[in-house]
């Protein structure tokens, strides 16, 4: 039988699949950003769909609020740091970087 | 709720972050993961967590959108891509489409139109029915899809 707490946790697992492998490939730091939102998407998805079935729906209900802030917070941070790494560096591409530093 | 929503809704998020994540512009990157985040928000509000998915879209799509926006046009990394008026009026053909199998499914779901438990005390004569909360979500995508006409209209 197919429940709903089966098909979200089956998005959320191939959205934190998706975007480990975007961040894996990715040449371009916002794109990088733009992949770990996706690994939170499929986190909050993954927690919220746990508490679903059964009698855990509070505890899910609050651990994905933590989640949303943590990454929200982590982003903005993150942002940040692109933002000073191309004032320093002028450029996004991590392996350009790379090569600049040394 | 009936499996097709959630079929559904699922099918609209990966649609959405695919499209995000292996799109060449940056503006397509960024108006996909601005539906992705309301999509998600509306899986939260549509399974009983009201406040977890506000919250989701308030940060998602309204704070993290604008800091990603901001963070492009200060390091002028990509190219936005302006101007494309065709894949707006696609974006909001394929919106629209998914709303209305949404909705059409809840109605045609629901036996009274009122909800199981409501979720909230907050404005409980709002929330006791459920069309409502589906047409406030309704317009809510109604919203994101002017504003994207617009930010890809050759007006701009």
């Amino acid at each position: 039988m197919l429940t709903d707490q089966t098909i979200f946790t089956t998005t959320a697992a191939v959205l934190v699949f998706l975007g480990v492998f975007a961040i894996s490939y990715s040449k371009n730091l916002l794109k990088t950003i733009v992949s770990f939102q996706v690994v939170v998407f499929g986190a909050n998805l993954g927690l919220f769909a746990s508490g679903l079935g059964g009698s855990s729906s509070l505890m899910a209900n609050t651990l994905v609020l933590f989640s949303i802030v943590v990454g929200g917070s982590v982003e903005a941070v993150g942002l940040a740091l692109i933002v000073l790494v191309h004032k320093k560096y002028g450029t996004l591409d991590p392996g350009k970087i790379r090569r600049l530093r040394d | 709720m009936s499996g097709e929503v959630a079929l559904l809704l699922s099918a609209a998020l990966l649609v959405t972050v695919i499209s995000a994540l292996f799109s060449r512009s940056m503006a397509m990157t960024l108006i996909s993961m601005f539906y992705a985040s309301l999509v998600v928000g509306v899986i939260f509000t549509l399974y009983q967590g009201i406040l977890v998915g506000l919250l989701h879209i308030i940060i998602f799509a309204g704070a993290v959108s604008v800091m990603l926006l901001t963070a492009v046009l200060m390091t002028g990394e990509t190219d936005l891509g302006i101007g494309k008026r065709s894949l707006a009026v696609l974006l909001s053909a394929v919106t629209i489409l998914i709303v209305g199998a949404a909705s059409y499914s809840l109605f045609s779901t629901l036996p009274s139109g009122v909800a199981e438990t409501p979720t909230m005390n907050l404005l409980e004569f709002v929330w006791v029915f459920r069309p409502w909360d589906l047409l406030i979500l309704v317009i809510i995508f109604a919203a994101s899809m002017t504003v994207v006409v617009n930010l890809l209209s050759k007006e701009q």
